[in-house]
């Protein structure tokens, strides 16, 4: 089958696809599927029901509770703790959430468009120095991060962009992992017959990438959306080395902040453990919805079925 | 291609830009030398990243440190002072800040004006040419109103490099209600301590201590209490450095505790960790060798709370002779002027009366949250007839630390205080895990030492 | 194009089919086609240059230095690597990570694999919350995993000791000397395997069902299909994520860093060599020794790489 417009395969896409349903396999194989999952669901799930459980704890309870780790104590402590986590320090911890969504959006949307278009510039065209460049980016994250902390800084100093939100998002933009994965799902999502194809009708180069790759690449870009997403809102060592403000930190560094606070000597009495453990599972709930909201997206996929 | 040579290109100017922007820094940390006051004062710049509001126009300093209770000193101190104003961020506790102060001095910028150090790591920064030395800044203006100790841990030599703040003078708390139980009561001296231990235990108690190798600070101070003296420095001589770990006053200590490991007599659980508390409320340890700010530290993590409520005293540390006691420390902290400050003169003003006035100070001791070491608190009859909470009532301070801090003598650091720290923890390790003796562990660790300073230029005299 | 094609062919299409043209003279094409190349890796190439290369070849220069705290700095030139190289602490680390790497990869890969597989092959509703539950452990911030697992693994009040308190035994603690190992493997592995099996996951969910129809047509059973049509299809992305795994696991930091107050002294300042490396950064003030030691884990980790590349070079891949 030839296309004979550009906006053609997005159609074959969809019809090849069906409704995206999978035949499900024999009935004996859906109990052992079911059984492994099961098993490793709880895994997962323990810590994170730990953390849920602890939450509703205070710090008598947390460190002698009556029921042990997994169960909840005589007091349900929830909603004080809640209490405490928005309005300890004037509420700073709400200007934490608000700078993490930034960071991990601006960084995480950022990183994503570099990558795609990279991952699509390695993967579809053949140029001067591409394995050069490949092996440099490969042989660059050889050396661990913490050799560049200094150099990174001492950078960032005579721009005079250290303690900005500069410092967070420019080093969050890189993600060379990333254009990797996006070379390998390029690769194989997107055939070079039908780039041929839409050249061969006159589109330019950047009309054949929007019209006709990224479509294809829908689920690949929401995978690594999703994973810079998570990874610049986990991220703990780089803001932290980059940041003196307090009301520029993310999420991470503030509960550092109070972890620090609280192990050392220096809590002066206030409730600190509580809030920290809510504040962690309070910072997770974000991530919950990105995940539900971009999960549908990995429906109706990369397809190789569109050239039929 | 000509993307490629103008690829080039612009790396080539962004390669020299950064390099020689700063060729000099991360090999020249700390930058400008710490100067009379005769030096040139810059107005410094508006500081706009601050976690406190301004009170008014004046200069601003800017200041990290992490007191629970800083909004209110900031505030106490800016409303006190039209000359200069502070400009203050928490940016992390212990490790977390130190690791900004050595990227910043690492970098030769990025450093705040003040920072709030431990007293063992102030030679750590000023041999590293970052910390002002705050004799031609008036420091003798304050000096009166500490105890010799606490002013010897922030002096080398004739150099004053921080102002103190707060300290943890030593000693021991222990549990009431297992004393009772039991019919035991507080040793006075480290024999007596031993013994009592062991009497616990054949009466089936718990253990009578723990001995964490976690905590090297404080080993460090019962070393030094026994007479050991494991560093001198002075920075008139910056290059030479005494180092003596494995004299008999240090093994004498080692062999001790691995004694008491050895017949079970002490646990070894690290401190600070969840299982540790967890078995400090429920009564695992019967006492708790430690400083004056334990209390607070513990009744932030919900001790003497609930079960474990006021079931705890303090006693006098024991001692290795009872007709000659010997008083020591473990932590306290200072505030200190470094180099990269543009108006050093506005800074030492901050150094010195920041959390000096009396409602900080209050506050602070009040709260649990420091052992002040202001002669001017530690004097008022408020705070030594303080009768504690957590102590049941007693009077703690009275009893115990006040005296404690009164009698210590101070202790030289050594710029190399950190790497010590780390091996002599794993040399506790070693001794919890029976794989050394304490005599072997002195021995070892004195060699390692000596090596690594060596290895970074000392002339060494062991 | 028939399906049958699509099934016997499974090496990825990573090569652009290009027409052969003598190298004297590339076409008008073949240079547009560059430049456009070119252009779509600009964006990143720029940000990789400026934040990662410069920041490098800077690290590098101070590598070649040596500063004692007592003297200046002095020219070292390979002094500081042949030290890191006979450094006992430094190579103890290496020694760990690399035994870690052995064990922790491919048991990470095969958990991450089977659920990636497991998942594409069913789509009901429970389906889906296990993925969400799988991948849940990657989006909990590090910070406050040593909380977490201090909690978990306490020997005093942790789920182990409480189930092991039923038989009147003691739970083996999990940090300790003899256990550090298997304590971490877990706790990598929790925090890391829905990272993993998202990417796999991903990859597989491309591939065109109508494949899995003509292959059962043709009588393959649910395993044949798993292994002989998915698992292939999905090949570069499994290599990629070896790789990466590869690098990552050698550059073990956080979780051992994160874990180190629990650990009773188990966990070292050399216990791996990143972690050794920041010490002597940031706590011993060693920065130019610090650069030597992770560039010299750098090119532990390049030999690694080349040796697992070289032997898996006949599946070829997007790094040959």
């Amino acid at each position: 089958m030839t296309t004979t417009s550009i906006d053609a395969p997005v159609g074959a896409q969809t019809t090849s696809r069906g409704n995206g349903r999978r035949p499900q396999p024999g009935s004996g194989h859906h109990i052992l599927a079911y059984l492994f999952l099961g098993v490793l669901v709880v895994y997962f799930f323990i810590p994170i029901w730990w953390l849920f459980v602890a939450s509703t704890k205070d710090a008598a309870g947390l460190f002698n509770g009556s029921s042990g780790a997994l169960w909840f104590d005589e007091t349900f402590a929830l909603l004080p703790n809640l209490r405490d986590l928005f309005t300890y320090n004037e509420g700073i911890y709400v200007r934490w959430v608000a700078n993490s969504l930034f960071y991990a959006i601006a960084g995480g949307a950022g990183a994503t468009v570099l990558c795609v278009l990279a991952g699509y510039g390695f993967a579809k065209f053949r140029f001067r120095g591409r394995r050069l460049m490949l092996a440099v980016l490969l042989g660059s994250v050889m050396v661990p991060l913490t050799a560049l902390v200094i150099p990174t800084f001492i950078l960032f100093s005579n721009l005079h962009l250290t303690d900005t939100v500069w410092a967070v998002i420019l080093p969050s933009l890189l993600n060379p992992f990333g254009v990797y994965l996006m070379q390998v799902y390029t690769a194989e999502a997107v055939p070079d017959e039908l780039l041929e194809a839409a050249r061969v009708d006159g589109a330019g180069e950047i009309k054949t990438f929007f019209r006709v790759a990224l479509p294809l690449l829908r689920p690949a870009v929401i995978t690594v959306l999703l994973l810079s997403i998570v990874g610049v809102w986990n991220n703990f060592f780089l803001p932290l080395a980059m940041l003196a403000n307090t009301k520029l930190f993310p999420i991470t560094v503030g509960l550092g902040l109070w972890e620090g606070q609280a192990s050392g000597n220096n809590s002066g009495g206030a409730n600190l453990w509580g809030i920290i453990i809510i504040g962690a599972l309070v910072s997770v709930i974000p991530l919950i919805i990105a995940f539900l909201a971009l999960q549908k997206y990995w429906k109706g996929g990369l397809s190789l079925g569109a050239l039929k | 291609m000509k993307r490629r040579k103008r690829f080039a290109g612009v790396m080539a100017l962004a390669t020299g830009l950064l390099l020689s922007a700063c060729a000099t820094s991360a090999n020249n940390s700390g930058g400008g030398a710490s100067g009379a006051p005769t030096e040139e004062e810059k107005t410094p710049p508006k500081l706009t990243n601050c976690t406190n509001k301004m009170k008014n126009d004046a200069p601003q300093v800017s200041v990290w440190a992490w007191y629970p209770n800083m909004p209110n000193v900031v505030d106490n101190f800016n409303e006190n002072h039209t000359d200069v104003q502070i400009c203050w961020n928490n940016v992390g506790e212990g490790g977390d800040e130190y690791t900004k102060v050595q990227t910043g001095i690492s970098a030769g910028k990025g450093l705040a004006d003040v920072v709030m150090l431990e007293a063992d790591r102030l030679s750590s920064f000023s041999i590293q040419n970052a910390l002002v030395d705050l004799a031609p800044y008036g420091a003798d203006e304050v000096k009166g109103n500490f105890r010799e100790g606490a002013w010897k841990d922030v002096s080398q030599g004739d150099k004053v490099f921080a102002i103190p703040v707060d300290g943890g003078p030593m000693g021991m708390i222990y549990r009431t209600d297992v004393f009772k139980k039991y019919e035991i009561t507080p040793p006075a001296t480290w024999d007596q301590y031993a013994a009592t231990a062991q009497k616990l235990k054949d009466a089936g108690g718990p253990h009578f201590g723990d001995l964490g190798s976690n905590v090297p600070a404080l080993f460090m101070a019962l070393q030094q209490q026994k007479g050991a003296v494991p560093f001198g420095y002075d920075p008139a001589k910056p290059q030479d450095l005494t180092i003596k770990l494995n004299d008999q006053a240090s093994k004498d200590v080692l062999n001790y505790w691995a004694d008491l490991v050895k017949r079970d007599l002490v646990d070894t659980q690290d401190h600070f960790t969840t299982d540790y508390i967890s078995g400090v409320v429920s009564g695992k340890y019967a006492t708790y060798v430690s400083a004056a700010w334990t209390p607070g530290y513990l009744t932030g993590a919900g001790v003497g709370k609930g079960s474990s409520k006021g079931v705890w005293a303090a006693a006098p540390l024991p001692q290795w002779d009872a007709a000659n006691p010997v008083s020591v420390n473990w932590g306290g902290s200072a505030f200190a002027v470094t180099t990269q400050a543009p108006n050093k003169r506005l800074a030492a003003i901050v150094a010195k009366g920041m959390y000096a006035d009396p409602a900080s100070l209050e506050e602070g001791w009040k709260k649990q949250i420091i052992f002040p070491l202001s002669k001017t608190v530690q004097d008022s009859p408020d705070f030594v007839n303080n009768k504690s909470e957590f102590f049941n009532g007693q009077t703690a301070n009275k009893d115990v630390y006040v005296p404690a801090g009164n009698a210590y003598k101070g202790t030289v650091y050594a710029p190399i205080q950190v790497y010590y720290y780390a091996q002599l923890q794993a040399q506790l390790a070693k001794i919890i895990n029976g794989k050394t003796t304490g005599d072997q562990a002195a021995d070892d660790l004195q060699a390692q030492i000596v090596k690594y300073a060596k290895s970074q230029g000392f002339n060494v005299t062991a | 194009m028939s399906h049958a094609t699509a099934v016997d062919t499974p090496s990825p299409l990573n090569q652009p089919t290009a027409p052969a043209v003598s190298p004297r003279r590339r076409s008008l094409n073949e240079r547009k086609k560059s430049r456009t190349g070119w252009l779509f890796i600009a964006p990143f190439a720029l940000v990789f240059v400026a934040f990662l290369i410069l920041p490098l070849v800077y690290a590098f220069y101070l590598s070649l230095y040596s500063k004692g705290l007592a003297t200046g700095v002095v020219f070292a030139g390979v002094k500081n690597y042949a030290t890191a190289f006979t450094d006992p602490s430094f190579l103890r680390g290496v020694w760990f990570v690399l035994r870690f790497a052995v064990v922790l990869i491919p048991v990470q890969m095969l958990v991450s694999l089977a659920v990636a597989l497991v998942l594409d092959a069913l789509t009901t509703y429970l389906a889906r919350f296990a993925r969400l539950m799988i991948f849940l452990p990657y989006a909990i911030p590090a910070v406050i995993g040593a909380l977490m697992w201090g909690f978990l693994y306490s020997p005093t009040f942790g789920p182990m000791q409480q189930l092991a308190n039923i038989f009147g035994a003691n739970a083996p603690f999990l940090l300790g000397p003899d256990l550090v190992f298997v304590g971490l493997m877990n706790v990598v592995t929790w925090q890391w395997a829905g990272y993993y099996m998202i990417i796999i996951y991903a990859a597989l969910q491309g591939i065109d069902s109508s494949i899995y129809e003509a292959a059962r047509m043709d009588g393959a059973n649910a395993w044949q299909i798993a292994f002989r049509i998915k698992v292939p299809m999905v090949s570069s992305a499994l290599l990629l994520i070896l790789v990466f795994a590869l690098i990552g696991t050698l550059q073990f930091f956080s979780e051992p860093q994160i874990l180190q107050p629990l650990s009773n002294g188990t966990i070292t300042p050399d216990f791996t060599p990143n972690i050794y490396a920041f010490s002597q950064a940031f706590s011993y003030a060693n920065f130019n020794y610090a650069s030597a030691i992770s560039f010299a884990l750098g090119i532990v980790v390049f030999i690694a790489v080349y040796v697992f590349l070289f032997f898996t070079r006949k599946r070829g891949s997007v790094f040959t």
